[in-house]
């Protein structure tokens, strides 16, 4: 079922803001401040791997034992695909998107300025000070392109914005079994979160919570792993009859960033990011990650979780296993599905998928 | 601590262990003069290579009996251990234990143990290769001590994060991480400043888990013999650029072992001393590693533990002398860094500048200056499968080593640890290809 | 076995080979059919079934597919994956839960079947030829055995070569660098079907064994590869009656179940 809710693409989104003289940061994964780019009136738009992005060029600089996230991202801004950002934006995320950071910086070029940063990997006072400062140097490399330096008003009306946008965003999968949406639609919707303008997007979250009703039961598990791709997973689900109750993804739960504290702007978005749920890339601990998987699963009525991972991810690799572990013993059932983010699903992938929801 | 452990460390260690591997060194070193001259392209291994494994016997015996004498830190190839180092902490490096693994030939069953814990074959082989260790408990160095510490630095990669957490839940001890901001760029005051204070920090935990305080003058005096090796080393490593050179990158890598788990110890200070002595004698006499040196080469990544003295037999029959890495130069480049009199400061300086801390571009840089300074003919790019922030980018820098500085480089792919992902044929095909090309 | 007691058909459409299989009221097998699959799905099926009511199967019978084909059955009520309906025939036959592991050309499955006969817990690999016929067929062809021999060679072999190599193709190296070197024939073989073992044993492991252990696929029918797997798996192998047919015979165990469940309400509304 499908409310009608209009959601704007990507492209359509890009080409408005470049028609009104606005310009773009192409934003790499995967923690960013949302909030920084909006102050300096660029719109932020991520490039998660797309799936229709052609690998081919990267091969002459990257080893094929780096993921299809990096493959695809390089080799999509390569064959012309980031043409209409004015920036690119490449945080640290793990070992393999530090590599094209540098390599984007040293041996590439781009066209357009490059601007690296740094993510501490722990939330200690240690980290939310040199976090703060690194987001500061971030933005003063930023006024290069936005040819602005956002007052402190300025920062703050943006950040409250984006913990708007965020809350927004939280609250759909709160409610998540109330809402007669399908999980193409939900998953469609939490992504433009990626390009939108918070307040549009808050729009949109707003509509799509308005026509809630009361939760009809349904079968359910949880995505975890880096993404909730290709669509044709979720359709496959979505023709099963399967709910995703919760997600616990790179590229979506686990950037469900808190309202933050400090009135200091670059101090609050530091600590937001930093108390981020937990996470694989940020060095969390492998108790938490495995509490807050099974604390989703609770939530949502799951009886299954799928990892989708990405071959050659080290950070999910790692804590695999204990989290299958605890999911064994909470009689949670899980699938891992590692597979290229290609536009649809391969058919040994599809067997693997329909094999756990006769399981179910 | 427990005074039952204190007297079986000492006597097992002090007293008869002392004595038994200084038997076994002096053993070793008759044997070498009696037949350490042997046929074919290399010269008599060096003369020290007895003490060498006397020192790092004693460290293992050391940590057999460490536990409940001594507080035990597992600590990453990179991470600050001076202060470690001044609280008398015991230190294992599962990286070094691994690379032992890797060349007795026993990784690929440790990993195999993981890989059946359901680890995945994609990680990196040192983590499969430890974690099947603690699994299993299996190890070819007698026992490792459990750890009552972890320390991690992310100076060498982002891996050993996720690795050091899945060892803390194991063992549920505390984990200290020390996180240095990758330079993409030079390092910015407040990275410098991050690093200063995460050390800083860190004091109390290390001293609370070794129930002792840490007494400056003992820090300083760790750092002035840490510093000291460093340079030692750095010069054992420039001896290299002596044509023909006296040691070769492959010794270099069995080496290196005191200068990363036992830094800042007078006896591996005062082994440099040694090696470099006979270094210099080798170089007054001319004489090189290699008996017929033709051709120079620069590697860089790890070494392949499982086959190191299978490539140097390969490369030497042809006359071709590896003289240099970027791989051991990494742990002396950073000697003038090093200052025992502002310890906080400069350690941060210097943990924040392995090259593997640093850029691609930097990385280029390196090896370009490394090519320069040692007049070497090319470079053996090591593509290890497990070891990303070494690989990536390497791609890159043989096309600009070539075009731009016509040096020639080769792209090895393998493994570091893990001997299934290498094979014997095609890289023996490819890296002949390349020699013919270099000694052409 | 009368076929025209049958009451519901299973169609497994694997990638070398398509089972027809019928069962009666009672689930007990009365018809089978096993064709070299044809490139031209939907013909096939249709020719298979024309064949079945030639030898007496009713008409119109309820149908199951499963197989990497099963979507392209329009005859068929619904579909499953093989590791479902591989479940229920292993269950059906054994009496009791397992472990099916099934070496096939191109890919090598585990089931871990409960009692009830559920799938408790799969493990697939399709994606690298080591482990799967493949495998098999590579090295054969470089050691320049014929595929049926190798079982008697190993059988027979004195000594085993180690085989280091995980990779097929870095195994295909490593043969020709042994062959050089003088080693025997069979004994490379029986290092190879070790290694093979090994990699489906390591596979199987992942997904949980739990006795007794069943093989299907056409590896299975290589009684070395069977018995290095046993010796791996320290667990008794064997062979169902009728090894080819355990996804067939599930599916139409499947599709009597349905029988006695009311037809489908809304669209899609098979199991998956």
């Amino acid at each position: 079922m499908n409310s009608t809710i209009v959601i704007p693409s990507r492209r359509t989104a890009i080409e408005k803001r470049k028609a009104a003289g606005g310009k773009i940061a192409a934003v790499f994964p995967i923690h960013y401040p949302r909030a920084l780019f909006w102050a300096h009136g660029l719109l932020p738009v991520e490039v998660w791997g797309p799936p229709g992005a052609e690998r081919a060029p990267a091969g002459s600089h990257l080893q094929a034992y780096t993921c299809d996230i990096v493959h695809a991202g390089l080799g999509f801004l390569l064959s012309g695909g980031l043409a209409a950002a004015d920036a690119i934006v490449a945080p640290h995320g793990c070992d393999s998107l530090q590599g094209l950071g540098s390599i984007l910086l040293d041996f590439i070029p781009p066209a357009q300025p490059v601007f690296p940063f740094y993510l501490p990997r722990a939330a200690r006072e240690a980290d939310i000070d040199y976090f703060a400062r690194e987001i500061e140097s971030l933005s003063r490399q930023l006024s290069s392109v936005s040819g602005r330096t956002p007052s402190r008003d300025e920062l703050h009306k943006a950040i409250t914005e984006d913990e708007a946008a965020d809350g927004e965003l939280e609250r759909l999968w709160e409610r998540r079994a109330e809402l007669p949406l399908d999980n193409q639609t939900l998953y469609a919707l939490s992504r433009a979160r990626g390009y939108l303008a918070p307040q549009e997007f808050c729009g949109l979250a707003r509509q799509a919570q308005a026509v809630a009703a009361p939760a009809a039961s349904a079968k359910t598990v949880v995505i975890s792993g880096v993404i909730a791709e290709p669509a044709a997973m979720l359709s496959l689900l979505d023709r099963a009859g399967i709910r995703v109750g919760a997600d616990d993804t790179l590229c979506l739960g686990r950037r469900f960033y808190p309202a933050g504290r400090s009135d200091d702007p670059y101090r609050r978005m530091a600590e937001r990011i930093l108390s981020a749920p937990p996470d694989s890339t940020r060095g969390s601990a492998i108790g938490e990650r495995g509490e807050r998987l099974l604390s989703l699963c609770r939530r949502a009525g799951a009886r299954g979780v799928i990892f989708r991972l990405v071959k050659f991810c080290e950070p999910e690799q790692f804590y695999l296993p204990a989290l299958r572990r605890a999911l064994d013993e909470a009689n949670i059932l899980n699938l891992v599905l590692e597979t290229d983010l290609a536009a649809g699903l391969d058919g040994p992938s599809q067997t693997r998928l329909e094999a756990f929801l006769e399981m179910l | 601590m427990n005074p039952l452990s204190s007297i079986a460390y000492r006597l097992n260690v002090d007293l008869i262990g002392r004595a038994v591997l200084r038997l076994e060194r002096l053993r070793g070193e008759r044997a070498l003069r009696r037949h350490g001259d042997r046929p074919g392209p290399l010269s008599p291994p060096l003369a020290c290579s007895p003490r060498l494994k006397e020192l790092i016997s004693r460290h293992y015996l050391r940590g057999r009996y460490a536990s409940g004498h001594r507080p035990v830190a597992w600590v990453t190839s990179g991470g600050p251990i001076e202060h470690l180092q001044a609280l008398g902490y015991f230190l294992i490096y599962p990286e070094n234990h691994g690379a032992v693994c890797g060349i007795r030939r026993l990784a690929q069953d440790l990993c195999q143990a993981a890989e059946e814990a359901g680890f995945s074959r994609d990680i990196c082989s040192y983590a499969r290769t430890d974690i099947g260790s603690v699994l299993s408990g299996k190890t070819p160095v007698g026992r490792l001590p459990r750890p009552d510490l972890l320390v991690c630095c992310t100076n060498i990669c982002q891996t050993v994060l996720y690795w050091y957490q899945v060892l803390a839940h194991h063992f549920r001890v505390p984990l200290v991480l020390i996180d240095t901001p990758f330079l993409y760029r030079p390092a910015q005051p407040h990275a410098v400043a991050y690093v200063r204070r995460q050390i800083e920090e860190a004091i109390p935990v290390m001293e609370r888990v070794a129930r002792r305080t840490l007494a400056p003058a003992r820090l300083e005096r760790v750092l002035v013999e840490s510093k000291e090796a460093v340079e030692l080393w750095m010069r054992v490593l420039e001896r290299g650029k002596a044509r023909p050179s006296p040691i070769l990158a492959f010794d270099e890598f069995i080496h290196m072992a005191p200068i990363v788990e036992m830094r800042g110890e007078e006896d591996t200070t005062a082994y440099y001393r040694v090696l470099l002595a006979e270094l210099d004698r080798r170089v007054a006499a001319g004489v090189g590693a290699l008996r017929q040196e033709q051709r120079r080469l620069i590697w860089d990544n790890l070494p392949i533990w499982y086959r190191v003295r299978p490539l140097s037999e390969h490369l030497a029959s042809r006359g071709v002398a590896l003289v240099a890495s970027s791989y051991t130069n990494a742990w002396g480049e950073l000697a003038p860094l090093m200052d025992p009199r502002q310890p906080l400061d400069s350690l941060a300086r210097v943990y924040l500048h392995p090259i593997l801390n640093r850029s691609t571009g930097d990385k280029l840089r390196t090896l370009a200056q490394m090519v320069r300074e040692y007049q070497a003919h090319g470079v053996l790019l090591h593509s290890d499968r497990s070891c990303k922030p070494y690989s990536v980018g390497q791609m890159d820098q043989r096309e600009r080593l070539g075009r731009e500085l016509s040096v020639p480089a080769l792209l090895l792919e393998a493994d570091h640890n893990d001997p299934r992902s290498f094979s014997e044929e095609p890289a023996a095909a490819r890296l002949d290809a390349f020699l013919e090309m270099v000694l052409s | 076995m009368n076929p025209s007691s049958a009451r519901a058909l299973g169609i497994d459409i694997g990638s070398t080979t398509t089972k027809l299989c019928a069962v009666d009221g009672h689930g007990r097998r009365v018809w089978h059919a096993i064709e070299a699959t044809e490139p031209r799905i939907q013909d096939q099926v249709r020719r298979l079934l024309q064949r079945a009511r030639g030898d007496g199967v009713p008409a119109g019978l309820d149908l199951l597919a499963t197989g990497y084909g099963r979507k392209l059955v329009p005859e068929a009520r619904a579909a499953l994956t093989e590791i479902g309906c591989h479940a229920r025939g292993v269950h059906r036959e054994l009496g009791h839960g397992g472990t099916l592991i099934d070496i096939g050309g191109q890919d090598t499955k585990v089931i871990a079947v409960g009692d009830e006969g559920k799938v408790q817990n799969f493990a697939m690999n399709d994606k690298c030829a080591a482990g799967t016929g493949r495998f098999l067929e590579v090295t054969a062809a470089r050691l320049q055995v014929p595929l049926d021999e190798m079982a008697r060679l190993a059988l027979a072999a004195p000594e085993e070569v180690s085989i280091s190599s995980t990779c097929t193709v870095f195994a295909e190296s490593e043969i020709v660098s042994l062959i050089a070197r003088g080693a025997e024939v069979a004994a490379i073989v029986r290092g190879l079907l070790r290694a093979l073992a090994r990699r489906v044993g390591a596979l199987a492991r992942s997904a949980g064994v739990r006795p007794p252990l069943l093989l299907s696929g056409g590896v299975a029918r290589n009684e070395a590869v069977r018995r290095l797997l046993s010796e791996e798996l320290a667990l008794p192998a064997t062979l169902p009656a009728e090894p080819q047919l355990m996804g067939a015979y599930g599916a139409a165990l499947a599709a009597l179940e349905l029988q006695s469940q009311p037809p489908a309400g809304q669209s899609g509304g098979s199991p998956s």
